[in-house]
């Protein structure tokens, strides 16, 4: 094997330099949740709820995750990053037991619940806006369903909000924090406010009658 | 020195003028609900301009106090507020990218971004059209095209304040003229 030459080895050497700062650098910038970086987000008041024609007992069994978002509770990269003290899935799951709560619309538990809501959240945070301002966008979807019938039904909301830019980090945490929050509350009031609701209710709930047992159109020959 | 004088005792008189105006004039319409805005064929237009625009259309709305409150897409309103609510929807009919290379060689307007919409404000209650609204956006072939979603809303929001307070001034007289 031929010895390497001076200039073989200071190639090879700033080729390894490079690669090393680089990785470096890449993990020095990836923002770490720490208390000062790290936001709760709260719905505030309930929502009021619309007026159903029989009201139900609703339940949230469950929020899947299903924006495909590898750090779902880092909301902001840039400036030393922003997290949320909880899952996604978590703060949707509470605003609206929250609201469906202050209604006396919840269920005690599954069993009793005369419709089973299964959640599934599209986008919770950030999205691109203009680079003057922060657009924050919750979207869901719900499965509502008749435990008793088995029929299912699909709700979809969506919330948006847009707050005003900021240079210091105190007020960039701040108006994400508003931002989100107001866009949580705006999905939370499409989705229990939403026509796409009542529709539901008023076809898979028809409150306390008896449940048709037989069903001949729906039975196969 | 009496010049100086002058211009603060006439900046103080036109902040006493402003601050004299009615600030929160009381809204005709107790509702809005803005819908997402369709794109026409050959419109090349991301589902993330449509999502901004409908957002920054339901920022402007508020901010307007043209309506008491402006509620999400699909929202259930009461049949007794029905007649104060209104429908916004329209279509994005064109959209051109521009061109940078012109814009910065010629300069004038040429090579801008341009958008032309049409939008309509309906009644909730009776579907009728209070007006129709065109908009031609142009901007800056270099800005961010979320930028002249921010300069449409904010122009569809003023055409239609101008239509409805025009609508509600020559309507108003009818409404009391004895039968």
């Amino acid at each position: 094997m031929a010895p390497l030459s001076l200039g073989n080895r200071s190639l090879r050497f700033a080729a390894a330099a490079f690669l090393f700062f680089s990785t470096t650098s890449i993990a020095a910038d990836e923002p770490k949740p720490k208390p000062e970086n790290t936001i709760t987000l709260q719905l505030g008041d309930p929502v009021p709820m619309q007026k159903f024609e029989h009201s139900p007992k609703f339940w949230i069994s469950d929020v899947t995750d299903r924006s495909g978002n590898p750090q779902p509770m880092l909301v902001l990269k840039e400036r030393g990053g922003i997290f949320l003290d909880r899952q996604p899935t978590a703060i949707v799951k509470d605003s609206l037991e929250h609201s469906l709560k202050a209604a006396n619309l919840l269920a005690p538990d599954q069993a009793s619940a005369d419709l089973v809501v299964r959640v599934y959240l599209f986008h919770f945070g950030l999205a691109s806006g203009s680079a003057l301002d922060f657009f924050g966008k919750v979207e869901f979807s719900g499965m509502v369903k008749n435990p008793k019938t088995g029929e299912s039904l699909e709700v979809k909301a969506t919330g948006t909000s847009i707050a005003n830019g900021a240079v210091r980090k105190k007020n960039i945490q701040k108006n994400v924090q508003e931002n989100i929050e107001a866009a949580l509350r705006d999905a939370t009031r499409n989705f229990v406010r939403g026509t796409q609701l009542k529709d539901a209710v008023a076809q898979l709930y028809k409150g306390d009658l008896p449940v048709p047992t037989s069903a001949p159109a729906a039975t196969p020959n | 020195m009496g010049r100086l004088m002058i211009a603060i005792a006439l900046f103080g008189l036109f902040a006493a003028a402003a601050s004299a105006r009615p600030k929160d004039q009381t809204s005709i319409y107790k509702s809005a609900e803005a819908k997402h805005f369709t794109t026409a064929e050959g419109v090349e237009l991301s589902p993330a301009f449509v999502d901004y625009f409908y957002a920054e259309l339901r920022n402007e709305l508020t901010k307007s106090k043209l309506v008491t409150e402006v509620i999400g897409e699909g929202e259930a309103v009461d049949d007794a507020d029905a007649a104060k609510s209104l429908v916004i929807s329209g279509t994005i009919t064109e959209y051109k990218k521009g061109s940078v290379v012109k814009s910065a060689l010629i300069g004038f307007g040429a090579g801008f971004k341009s958008l032309k919409m049409d939008a309509g404000v309906v009644r909730r209650s009776d579907k009728q059209n209070l007006c129709t609204i065109q908009v031609h956006v142009k901007v800056d072939p270099r800005w961010n095209e979320k930028v002249m979603a921010k300069g449409a809303a904010r122009e569809v929001v003023k055409e239609m304040k101008k239509a409805l307070t025009e609508g509600a001034k020559s309507t108003a007289p009818e409404a009391t003229k004895p039968s």
